[in-house]
């Protein structure tokens, strides 16, 4: 059999159509928000599917759901209320994040936060203000010392944060509990372990439960944001987080940046805990979180890191929880919000993957149009149908 | 009747059979193999192969055939689809089109395993050994005629017997960790020919391998073939190709050039149909502008990672627009001394001076500041952010100044302006500034790390290995500036494994063996075979 010569093969081949799975050079970012939001939709139907196949009316429950949670000024209030603590968590998980740091300890460093704020506002007495930006002060601080113990260790002796996170949460519990049941018991309520009522709250802003504090995760997603992208310090994040021997090669202070990062994002859980004390319960008490820190790591990882998008996360999570607590009282177990928060994720994980790829359906040889790396001038294909064998 | 027709009839039958008891004889198989393979005949014929990746057309209809008893090279810079190729026939990749033949029969390679039966098997750049298991353990490692049982004697027995029915020889019983690269690729090498591969494909395998392995792998590649199994020698180095195959395929931008037996070929002819041009210059020795000392190391003890002395007694000059070339086999202190002169490894004892000024014990920060460029070892994991966009890689020395930052700010606008002088500068082929630099060729890579460097390193630059793994035009691009800095007046200092390398580019040429430098020479008094001797530790004959 005679040599065949390339060019007349391939185009022989090239005209024959095909579907194909392309991997893409790069993922748009309008495509992982499409994906992201695929993913809620296509969760919500299994959800309702699966609803449908125990023999509840989806529409209704959906109809009821919406209604209560968005369809009334207090739902609204409600949905806010629980987004506050989720965005800040979120932003927290996904500040370490940006350093291929993982904080599982949000939960602990929220409760410290408002354990913190317990303390200044059941013993410190003077205006208002001055306390409560104490107390909010308090907190951040308090956030930021329960991650002090795994960031030096992270820093220094490159212990797993993950471990040393997760293992102060349950530390942290019993911490608050201590208090809630020993020295700040407050005796006059009855069946259950809360502290006294701290005598400050932030101001509300407009009616309807929402309050001051909730200007907070908004003010610090956009400096988040903006510090990452446009400072030399969040060009640093990005290099350690990327690939911390190239960080080295540069002479990037590494101990210093995992400090400052861990600490910050301690920082955030922990007033997250201050200002969900000082404008919703006002009583410290062991179960003040709802999870509200292990749901941020969901949070963070559907935004992806991205501090702004922290924001429609959040509240999306806040939205499912309420609407979880009004689908209860029709039977619903409260439980199956938190599966649904999972299916969301599997498809969002899902879907990360699949932003990738592309379908197409071209012939093989016009595919060579596209841009070519190795060689830019795009003009490679029509070259190609004419070398032949050189010799 | 056609070729192809005529071999299914005279081959495929034998054949097959071959393959289903060839794992099980005890006797070599080369020997029956002898007979019911003649010398020549083809056992794998590619037809028409087409392969595109988003953006890349990494194969374009190419056709291939592999016979019995024959190396056979592919030829290629980087990106020319040779490792992308095999990749097919061995079952890692489906062709977007295209035929496979083997034994005359269409077959469908749809995994390694698939491969594997149809006696394919490959040897890939990265080893895929399990550090901590013995070389028995890796061998026999996912083979499904590994016995169930089976105590670790019989399984060192059992390597062995296959061992010595290749001829290809390691201790059964070491951990793969303690091997060295060369011993590891050899247990890849008997991982493939034990599941009954004919078919060896070997990607690359000399990038790793000191000269001596090299010529031990060559050995093996030998008999291997005259047993009758067909060789794939994936390289880029044309003396190597040479040496040892005996037809030799030329792929460019995935398009096959060329067919030639190695008899046929020289390394001139071999260049021209890689790069489709002309290449091989030698560049101009020229006398040292200035005898100014720039950088100068004294007396200087540093340990390894593992806290045994890497560098003893080590003092070095370089003087102003010159080259100094460090040759020796690597792992004799070239890494550290490299480290230690940019600041990332401290001195134990002995002294750095810049210029005269002492700037021992400063940071990597500090040794940049002072204009000291390093092109690290491992471009890929240190000196690059392979998930970063060309722009963020770029700026990696200057984001810290102004213009490009302000006190908190860095400025995007600075930094993409930046970003496009060294991508112009160093003519690096990239389709925006933005696209993670891991999209970017080998080459391209290290054009843009390189003249990065050579920005920040106005008084000193460190380079190491410069031009490993690259391609002929990358290769010559990356010496060509370094000879360009040099005549601007810069200090450099070359380490190398390729010894042609060291003496076409530097001035001077020091030579280290077992963490001392054991001779200098100034390179156009330099012997060849007096500088080898020396990297061998041949001090004495000296």
């Amino acid at each position: 059999m005679a040599e065949s010569h390339t060019g007349q093969r391939g185009a022989a081949n090239g005209s024959r159509l095909r579907w194909r799975l392309e991997r893409r050079a790069e993922v748009s970012w309008q495509a992982s928000v499409l994906a992201r939001a695929a993913a809620v939709f296509f969760a919500l139907v299994l959800a309702g599917i699966v609803i449908r196949l125990s023999g509840m009316p989806v529409a209704s429950l959906a109809g009821r759901a919406l209604q209560q949670t968005l369809g009334t000024r207090y739902g609204i209030g409600q949905v806010a209320i629980v987004a506050t603590p989720l965005v800040m968590t979120g932003l927290s998980v996904g500040l370490c994040m940006k350093m291929r740091l993982w904080n599982i300890g949000a939960e602990g460093q929220l409760l410290l936060g408002a354990w913190a704020a317990t303390a200044i506002g059941i013993h410190a007495h003077g205006p208002a203000p001055v306390v409560l930006a104490l107390m909010l002060l308090a907190g951040a601080l308090a956030g930021a010392a329960w991650m002090a113990v795994p960031a030096l260790a992270s820093a220094w002796w490159n212990v797993s944060e993950v471990i040393t996170t997760l293992l102060l949460n349950s530390v942290a519990v019993l911490l608050v509990n201590h208090y809630c049941i020993g020295p700040w018991r407050d005796q006059l309520v009855r069946g259950a372990a809360v502290s006294y009522r701290v005598p400050y709250e932030l101001p509300e802003l407009t009616g309807g439960g929402l309050h001051l504090g909730m200007l907070i995760p908004l003010l610090i997603a956009v400096l988040l944001a903006v510090s990452l992208r446009q400072t030399k310090w969040g060009y640093e994040i990005s290099i350690i987080g990327r690939n911390r021997r190239t960080a080295e090669y540069a002479g990037m202070p590494l101990a210093r940046h995992i400090l400052l990062v861990m600490l910050l994002s301690g920082g955030i859980a922990g007033l997250a805990g201050a200002i969900e004390l000082a404008a919703v319960t006002h009583r410290l008490s062991g179960w003040i979180s709802s999870d509200y820190g292990y749901l941020g790591i969901l949070v963070a990882g559907l935004a992806n890191g991205s501090p702004l998008a922290m924001l429609p996360f959040g509240i999306l999570f806040a939205v499912l929880l309420n609407a979880g607590i009004v689908l209860k009282t029709q039977g619903l177990p409260l439980n199956s919000v938190t599966a649904v928060t999972g299916v969301i994720l599997l498809f969002a994980a899902i879907g990360e993957v699949a932003t990738r790829y592309r379908i197409t359906r071209k012939a093989l040889a016009e595919d060579a149009g596209g841009s070519d790396t190795a060689d830019p001038s795009g003009t490679s294909a029509q070259r190609v149908c004419g070398v032949l064998d050189e010799t | 009747m056609s070729d192809l027709a005529r071999w299914h009839v005279d081959i495929a039958g034998p054949l097959e059979t071959w393959m289903t008891v060839g794992n099980a004889m005890t006797a070599p198989p080369t020997e029956s193999l002898g007979d019911l393979t003649p010398a020549g005949s083809r056992i794998v014929q590619m037809r028409a192969i087409w392969k595109s990746f988003p953006g890349v057309l990494a194969n374009r209809g190419i056709d291939l055939d592999l016979r019995a008893g024959e190396i056979h090279a592919l030829l290629g810079e980087n990106g020319a689809g040779k490792t992308t190729l095999m990749k097919i026939l061995s079952g890692s990749y489906r062709a977007d089109s295209g035929m496979i033949l083997i034994s005359g029969r269409e077959a469908s390679l749809r995994s390694p395993s698939e491969a594997f039966a149809a006696g394919v098997g490959m040897v890939h750049q990265q080893f895929r050994l399990v550090q901590k298991l013995t070389a028995a353990a890796n061998i026999h490692l996912g083979w499904d005629e590994t016995p169930h049982l089976l105590s670790s004697r019989k399984l060192s027995a059992r390597t062995r017997e296959i061992c010595s029915r290749f001829g290809v020889y390691v201790d059964p019983d070491s951990k793969v960790w303690q091997l060295s690269v060369g011993e590891q690729q050899r247990v890849e090498i008997l991982r493939v020919l034990a599941r009954g591969a004919r078919v060896l494909i070997l990607d690359e395998p000399t990038a790793v391998l000191t000269p001596s392995e090299t010529a031990g792998l060559f050995q093996v590649m030998r008999s291997l073939a005259a047993g009758g199994c067909a060789l794939v020698f994936i390289s880029h180095k044309l003396d190597e190709v040479l040496e040892v195959s005996d037809r030799i395929t030329v792929l460019r931008r995935g398009v096959k050039v060329g067919e030639h037996l190695a008899g046929e070929c020289d390394q001139r002819s071999l260049a021209r149909l890689m790069v489709g041009q002309e290449v091989f210059s030698t560049p101009q020795h020229r006398e040292p502008s200035g005898v100014q000392t720039v950088l100068q190391l004294t007396n200087a003890y540093a340990l390894n990672d593992r806290g045994r002395p890497a560098l003893e007694e080590v003092s070095l000059t370089i003087r102003a627009g010159e080259i100094v070339g460090v040759a020796g086999v690597a792992g004799n202190g070239q890494t550290e001394l490299a480290e230690v002169l940019v600041g990332l490894r401290r001195l134990q004892s002995g002294n750095i001076r810049l210029e005269g000024e002492d700037i021992t014990g400063r940071s990597p920060r500090g040794f940049a500041r002072l204009g000291i460029g390093h092109i690290p070892e491992d471009r890929t994991n240190t000196g690059l952010v392979l998930s970063a966009s060309v722009a963020q890689n770029a700026v990696l020395r200057e984001y810290l100044d102004p213009p490009v930052s302000g006190r908190f700010r860095l400025r995007s606008g600075e930094v993409a302006r930046v970003a496009a002088e060294i991508v112009h500068e160093g003519n690096v082929q990239t389709p925006s500034l933005q696209i993670p630099v891991g999209n970017l060729s080998g080459g391209n890579q290290q054009r843009l790390l390189a003249r990065r460097e050579m920005r920040l390193g106005s008084r000193v630059v460190i380079a190491v290995h410069p031009t490993r793994g690259l391609d002929v035009a990358a290769t010559e691009a990356v010496r060509r500036s370094l000879l360009e800095h040099r005549n601007k007046g810069s200090a450099i200092l070359l380490i190398s494994e390729d010894l042609d390398e060291v003496l076409a580019l530097s001035d001077r040429v020091v030579v280290m063996y077992e963490n001392r430098i054991v001779g200098e020479f100034d390179t156009a008094s330099a012997e060849r075979q007096k500088v080898g001797l020396l990297m061998g530790g041949h001090v004495s004959e000296c």
